[in-house]
């Protein structure tokens, strides 16, 4: 083969496969589920404290907020009125949808709900986020371009379950949802302080929020009308070009896990705690993020143990993003990388930002990893499921219904 | 930056698309297709709901050219993403010099990354922030509390707790954070951030305070900072002096927009 036909080979390759398939599905699908199960468990858990961190009772007021958003024009739902009522609303919308989209029901319009939710509340109040939060913040814009319902999911279920009819339904849940969403952005847009801008003050330079909602309103529909009258052609490009946007952002998601890590380890290579082999001590003995101060001191015991932790902290981190070439390399260090955010998750007292660093990592689990864990789980539902019909009577109604993992996992 | 191109992302909100395994004859049996990375996992499983999905190389030019395109804008937007994102974590260099206001403009304000967890160095002393109140006492004269240590109360809360919450964590430390980066070292406000900063502080102050205090009405508040090194570990032979050094700001007069519980509309 010449160099110019292999070439040529290549990039026809490269081409199938970006646009074939939304790669990744599992992958993405545990993303979906991890990030909106640690926003989820955080807005639960900070349910008594909500009006003190982004509502009416905080001591970083409205508009104080709104002083500040002025300057940096960020987003925030919170900020089209300063009402109590509205601040419930918001605060309850961003549970449901991260509800919602944890089950993956309606997959497409959650994803934005669940963006929509976490920037409005975080960028609130940006002067109580950390880390997790942060990362939050990111990948819940990324999630949105990804089709990361297509395992694990009611949608999944649904999709399934209708497979073998000839022609699309007309889906009246779909149709509602939309004409909600779109009467709810209208009212923003006309009746609120939104400043919903075509061109200014969007999440890039020279895209507006405005185009960057309407514009994902206007795709949903023009989706459902490709599938349900344009089946062939259209159908077909329409799909291929929700694949190269899935793989894009997939891509993107990767590359800043990576990045997260090569940053953090490049930074501390530098530091000379890091150096001598105490850096991980420290921490342990500071006032704010010593939960467990008694497993701190067990650890802290040993300076041969604290340092072997903390040059292995940076070993990893630096290295992982080279691993990545070499499967089972890649899978020791993610395994490496999850124990020791576990760890910090408890020493630390740091749940949240663990948990949202460790649904990162999750992007590059194994597939094969993943399909035992489906295997598992759909046995698990078999037997209950099994059970259930050697229980009759008051049971046989249950078993109508699915069990949770049954609609998680087909 | 696949960002600013949402439309493809959407599709109807029912669930999966269906698409054929093996779409092109030009996809041979890819050895590594069954490999764990992401980008080489097999495809999603076959969900064929009727639509008979074509292969590509079989559409139309203009089809053909409509994927063509979104390819290149995906793949450039997300060059120029990751490349934003790369500058923005990266230590001040040729480029960021060079392009720092472009880079600041995309990054800020949805994009930014805080992310140099315990780097260079881990943070290496305890920042307790402390308050005391003065009073006008129901008889009509003055008195100043004593210091309560604020922080501390952060600690006790996060103490055997496993789930601390960010009112506990986040607020009253990064508040503090907030205050000494919008303040030079005579405590002269920098901008409208110090000045937020300050009415944040008062308002986190008096929020804990109370507005009656020791018996009387709270008219003034001064806060500082105690700072304690942490003692090197017992192994070591490093020996640092762990006492604590306060930064004490000025006092400052109570208004009603300090008071958090003021519902002025």
């Amino acid at each position: 083969m010449t160099p110019s036909a292999r070439l040529q080979t290549a990039v026809a390759r490269g081409y199938a496969r970006v646009t074939a398939s939304a790669l990744g599905p599992r992958q993405s699908a545990v993303v979906r589920i991890g990030f909106s199960f640690t926003w989820l468990l955080f807005l639960v858990r900070e349910w008594p404290h909500r009006r003190e961190l982004y509502g009416p009772d905080g001591p970083w007021n409205w508009d104080m907020a709104a002083r500040l958003i002025d300057g940096n024009r960020a987003f925030s739902a919170l900020m089209w009125s300063d009402s109590a009522v509205w601040f419930e609303i918001v605060y309850a919308l961003a549970i449901v949808s991260s509800a919602l989209l944890l089950v993956g029901w309606r997959t497409r319009t959650m994803s934005v709900l669940f963006m929509i939710g976490v920037l409005s509340l975080q960028n609130r109040s940006i002067f109580v986020g950390d880390g997790g939060d942060n990362l939050i913040h990111l990948m819940s814009m990324y999630l949105v371009l990804t089709r990361c319902g297509q395992m694990w999911s009611l949608d999944a279920r649904r999709a399934a379950r209708r497979a073998d009819r000839a022609w699309p339904p007309r889906d009246t849940t779909g149709i509602v949802l939309w004409a909600v969403t779109g009467t709810a952005l209208l009212w923003a847009q006309l009746f609120t302080e939104a400043r919903l801008s075509l061109t200014a003050d969007g999440p890039l330079p020279g895209l507006g929020w405005a185009t960057v909602l309407w514009g994902l309103w206007l795709v949903q529909a023009g989706w459902w009308f490709v599938r349900r009258y344009a089946p062939g052609e259209p159908r077909t490009v329409s799909d291929a070009l929700a694949n190269v946007a899935h793989n894009g952002a997939l891509l993107v998601i990767m590359a800043e896990v990576c990045l997260l890590y090569a940053s953090a380890g490049w930074y501390k290579i530098q530091g000379s705690r890091w150096q001598d082999g105490t850096a991980l001590y420290y921490p342990l003995h500071l006032d704010y993020f010593s939960p467990w101060p008694w497993l701190a001191d067990i650890m802290a015991s040993s300076g041969t143990l604290v340092m072997v932790l903390t040059y292995g902290t940076v070993i990893v981190q630096v290295a992982f993003p080279f691993t990545l070439l070499n499967r089972r390399a890649k899978n020791a260090m993610l395994v490496l990388l999850m124990m020791e955010h576990l760890g910090i998750a408890v020493m630390l007292g740091l749940p949240f930002f663990s948990l949202a660093v460790i649904a990162a990592d999750s992007v590059f689990l194994p597939t094969n990893v993943l399909r035992w864990a489906e295997a598992r789980l759909g046995r698990a539902r078999d037997r209950l499921a099994a059970r259930e019909v050697r229980l009759p009577g008051q049971r046989a109604r249950e078993s109508d219904e699915e069990t949770p993992a049954g609609t998680l996992v087909r | 930056m696949a960002d600013t191109e949402p439309e493809p992302a959407e599709r109807e909100p029912t669930g999966p698309e269906p698409h054929d395994g093996e779409p092109t004859d030009l996809e041979p049996t890819d050895p590594e297709s069954t490999e764990s990375k992401p980008r080489g996992s097999e495809p999603a499983e076959s969900a064929p709901d009727g639509d008979a999905v074509e292969p590509l190389s079989t559409l139309s030019l203009p089809a053909q050219l409509i994927i063509a395109v979104a390819i290149a804008v995906a793949a450039v937007a997300a060059a120029i993403h990751l490349s934003a994102a790369f500058l923005n974590v990266s230590p001040p260099n040729t480029l960021t010099k060079r392009h720092g206001a472009a880079i600041d403009d995309y990054v800020y304000p949805e994009f930014e990354r805080v992310w140099k967890l315990f780097a260079p160095n881990p943070l290496q002393q305890n920042i307790a922030v402390q308050a005391r109140a003065e009073i006008r006492t129901s008889d009509g004269g003055t008195a100043t509390t004593g210091w309560r240590d604020l922080s501390a109360q952060d600690g006790a809360a996060i103490h055997h707790n496993p789930l601390p919450s960010h009112t506990q964590q986040n607020e009253l430390r990064r508040a503090w954070e907030f205050y000494v980066g919008s303040h030079d070292v005579r405590e002269r406000p920098q901008g409208m951030r110090g000045n937020l900063s300050e009415q944040y502080i008062r308002r986190i102050v008096m929020l804990r305070l109370g507005r009656e205090e020791d018996g009387g009405t709270v008219e003034r508040i001064q806060v500082r900072s105690a700072t304690t090194p942490v003692a090197p570990p017992p192994w070591s032979d490093e020996k640092i002096d762990t006492k604590t050094v306060y930064r004490t700001l000025p006092w400052w007069t109570v208004t009603s927009d300090d008071l958090p519980e003021a519902k002025r509309r």
